[in-house]
């Protein structure tokens, strides 16, 4: 990492062929978040970092499945490992298992931040308990890339709460909701596993906003917000 | 789009669980994983039905349960993780025939129809899985219990086989003018045991064997030269030749021959002999039947008894089918239980038949498994001028006897008291008609329990038309009290075949039945009941089960492939029943009629399902027909 780019806030110095990925992708018009949730395209990601300090851990990983027209789609899936100068602790390691080598061996940083652009568009972006992905995702791409993500991003930790109120104070994690409509994860702590697990996820609250007519993207972001405020109030 | 190689290889793992994708290629999993979108439905959500019109979605299930509903049947078929649909109407490209809930929670793979048929053309396991008929997949199940059990590779002959198939040789002849020493010539340079004595144009008139010798040539000291037409037994037993060889082998047992002819047209083609149709088994059908026969007394009668048990698990090792099976089990236990009156008759030294033994329950409906107790009784003649209660008690010691016999035979006494020696069993036909006339008109639930054992009585010996005429006005006055098949058929529909193997049935977490499924009680039984409702409702004299409603079918207008789906689900699960037996009794244990539908083979875990799915066609037809 470049230590100026971060005192200065200026773009890391990029090669001609990484600006012009970067350019490509910054050309795309940006999708709109009012587009009806079983029409337009999002992207459900999950990440797996050094650690759970936002400022200091550092992004490993990154999985992502595409949601479009209220499915799944197996063929729009996204995973990448980024290049780790130092190695994470074993602690850590164990959590996501992502191991020494695999981190050692994974892409250079900014081969896969413009990888994940390029198979991210401007889709929408949906995750679970989002503060920590967007944070991580956010600042990689502004060490590395010299981006600031402009992406609007929905989070079902507020969400689900929002749409079946009755759970709201038993359930908190992830495997809490996935437990609850029977989600198997394959592989609990893979980014991409995890990911998978938020989509299916995301289709249940897809089909319980429509239940209630939050039919957008744009509606369930209200109701996170509805829910962000009451869990404050509370 | 880009595809995630580890979702992709997580995806096809997960489908690897089950079939048909168990069996298919590896890199054609990937192809279809890469091709598959995941949806979710929430509970009581349809995800198919037919007015969505022609079916553009191949679905395999990822987590969840769904039932399928068919308009007028209601629920009829349950689907749980890992198994696919539509796939009758996605090959016919028609709309679905019936509507897909989701029970639950649910999260479906999909995949385009035109995917789906690429598929079928890459993989040749998928392909198959997706086209092969139920009756396909029954010969192929029977199949695999023929090579399961011939230990030895030897080429075994079936039993399903037609005569054409079994006939080795041109069988020798000859004319019943020729002299006897003439025929014994033929029969050594020949080398056979036996002659056909023919007529004209190979007109088969009768029939002689080197086991004839002792009693009609040596003993007797016929001359050699009488001609073979005074030492023949005339009018011989044939079969065309398009007869199946268990035919062939029931005639042997009935009439205790070892050979039987085969004819067409009256026109001699061949001689079939026992030991062309088991030429690999310690004991035969007509070995057994002429011991049963010549029997003297109780000991040799055991050892018979024992006989028709090893029997019925060779011929289930030769993968004869559950329905010859259990026939030619219940054609030689007849024979049993037969020499057994006769021999207590002749001991009693009564041999005037004023009575008839009748076989209630599985016995009646010749339709005896490995495991198997006694369900008899006894209809009697009261002479003029006598009352049945002085009549009985003869009767009753009488039957004491037979049923202590057949107890050593190997049919254990019945726990439930339903034999000859109780007197609530042994009545006349005035009785027993006021005892059903009573059943008839109570309808209760004990009423209608005994209804299910005893009106599937059958005469096995003695005075049969007695028998007869009780089941003429059984007919009579069933055909005639709708209000009691009403019954009847609420009754039977309290029993209900499971929609998938373990689900809304009764499996025992555990504790000795842990795991089970019972195949007699949610299995055969709803086939059992509907066949006797329907013969009761229809005057159909028969008591089989496969016979009963093939003879009702026409009379209520049910189409015959319809029926034959039923009968041929009914054996399927007639011959899970012998083969779980069989395991068990070679395992040392108890025979029972419980499996465990993880211990079955892919195949036979899906017959098994499209069985039960066929056991609710039946009951939903006896709901349409009584209004239930």
């Amino acid at each position: 990492m470049n230590p100026f780019a971060r005192l200065f806030r200026q773009g890391p110095a990029l090669d001609d062929h990484a600006s012009r990925r970067l350019a490509d992708w910054q050309a795309l018009p940006q999708e709109t978040p009012q587009v009806a949730l079983d029409q337009g395209r999002f992207v459900v990601v999950d990440v797996e970092s050094t650690g759970l300090d936002l400022t200091r851990d550092r992004l490993i990983a990154i999985g992502a499945v595409g949601v479009r027209e209220g499915r799944i789609r197996l063929d729009d899936s996204f995973e990448v490992v980024l290049r780790q100068e130092r190695v994470s602790s074993k602690d850590n390691i164990l959590i996501h298992g992502i191991g020494g080598e695999a981190q050692r061996e994974g892409l250079p940083p900014v081969e896969a931040l413009l990888a994940f652009l390029a198979y991210l568009g401007k889709s929408p972006l949906v995750a679970f308990h989002v503060t920590f992905d967007e944070t991580m995702i956010r600042r990689a791409l502004r060490d590395h890339l010299g981006v600031n993500l402009k992406h609007a991003w929905l989070d079902l930790a507020y969400v689900m709460p929002g749409l079946l109120p009755e759970y709201a104070r038993r359930y908190r994690a992830l495997d809490d909701w996935t437990g609850h409509f029977a989600i198997a994860n394959y592989a609990r702590h893979s980014a991409l596993a995890d990911a998978l697990a938020t989509a299916q996820l995301l289709l249940a609250a897809m089909n319980l906003g429509r239940a209630r007519n939050s039919l957008s993207y744009a509606s369930l972001r209200d109701l996170e917000k509805a829910q962000r405020w009451l869990s404050w109030a509370n | 789009m880009p595809a995630a190689p580890a979702l992709i290889a997580a995806t096809a793992d997960h489908l690897a669980r089950f079939a048909p994708f168990d069996r298919m290629e590896r890199e054609h999993l990937a192809w279809m994983a890469e091709r598959l979108r995941l949806g979710y439905y929430a509970k009581g959500e349809s995800v198919l039905a037919p007015e969505r019109g022609e079916v553009r979605t191949f679905y395999v299930i990822k987590q969840g349960v769904i039932q399928g509903e068919r308009a007028g049947e209601g629920a009829w078929l349950e689907l749980h993780e890992g198994e696919c649909f539509p796939i009758g109407a996605l090959l016919a490209r028609r709309a679905a025939i019936s509507t897909f809930r989701a029970q639950g929670d649910l999260f479906c793979y999909e995949m385009d129809a035109a995917d789906f048929h690429q598929l079928l053309r890459l993989s040749q396991p998928f392909h198959d899985f997706c086209t092969l008929r139920l009756a396909d997949l029954l010969a192929q199940s029977q199949r695999q219990t023929q090579a399961r059990y011939t230990a030895a590779a030897t080429q075994q002959q079936s039993l399903e086989s037609p005569l054409s198939a079994i006939v080795r040789r041109d069988p020798v002849t000859c004319a019943p003018d020729t002299p006897l020493k003439a025929v014994l010539e033929t029969m050594r340079d020949q080398a056979v045991g036996s002659i056909v004595v023919v007529e004209g144009d190979r007109q088969p008139v009768g029939m002689f064997t080197v086991r004839d010798l002792i009693g009609r040539v040596i003993l007797p000291r016929t001359e050699l030269d009488t001609p073979i037409r005074h030492l023949m037994t005339p009018d011989p037993v044939a079969l065309p030749s398009a007869a199946r060889a268990f035919e062939a082998a029931l005639v042997m047992a009935r009439h205790g021959f070892r050979h039987v002819l085969v004819a067409d047209g009256g026109r001699l083609a061949g001689v079939v002999s026992e030991k062309d149709l088991f030429s690999l088994q310690r004991v035969g059908v007509t070995q057994v039947s002429a011991t049963i026969r010549a029997a003297a007394d109780l000991e040799q009668l055991k050892k018979a008894g024992e006989d028709i048990r090893q029997l019925g698990h060779n011929m289930l090792a030769q993968g004869v089918g559950a329905e010859q099976l259990t026939q030619i089990l219940s054609t030689l236990n007849d024979l049993l239980t037969h020499r057994i009156i006769e021999l207590e008759c002749t001991a009693a030294g009564d041999c005037r038949y004023t009575f008839c033994w009748l076989a209630f329950g599985s016995e009646g409906r010749l339709e005896q498994t490995l495991a198997t107790d006694q369900d008899n009784g006894i209809i009697f003649l009261v002479p003029p001028g006598e009352s049945a209660d002085a009549v009985r008690p003869t009767l009753l010691a009488r039957a004491e006897r037979i049923n202590r016999a057949l107890d050593v035979c190997g049919f254990p006494l019945c726990k439930g008291g339903i034999m000859a020696m109780n007197p609530k069993w042994c009545l006349s036909l005035e009785e027993w008609k006021e005892t059903f006339a009573r059943w008839i008109d109570a309808g209760d639930p004990e009423a209608l329990l005994n209804a299910s054992i005893f009106f599937d009585f059958r005469p096995l010996h003695g005075q049969e038309s007695l028998a007869e005429e009780l089941r003429a006005w059984l007919l009579a006055k069933t055909v005639a009290t709708p209000r009691f098949l009403h019954q009847m058929a609420a009754n039977a529909l309290r029993n209900r075949p499971p929609l998938g193997l373990m689900r809304d049935f009764v499996v025992e977490a555990a504790g000795e039945h842990a795991d089970t499924l019972d195949l007699k009680l949610n299995g055969s039984t709803p086939f059992v009941d509907a066949g006797r409702l329907f013969s009761l409702a229809t005057g159909v004299d028969a008591t089989g089960t496969a016979q009963r409603l093939r003879a009702a079918a026409p009379r209520l207008k049910i189409p015959p492939a319809e029926v034959e789906a039923w009968i041929s689900a009914f054996y399927f699960i007639q011959m899970l029943r012998l083969k779980g037996q069989h395991e068990e009794s070679e395992a040392g244990l108890a025979m029972d009629n419980r499996i465990n539908p993880d211990l079955l083979n892919d195949l036979d875990r899906r017959i098994l399902k499209e069985a039960f799915r066929q056991a609710r066609k039946v009951q939903s037809r006896l709901a349409l027909d009584y209004q239930v």
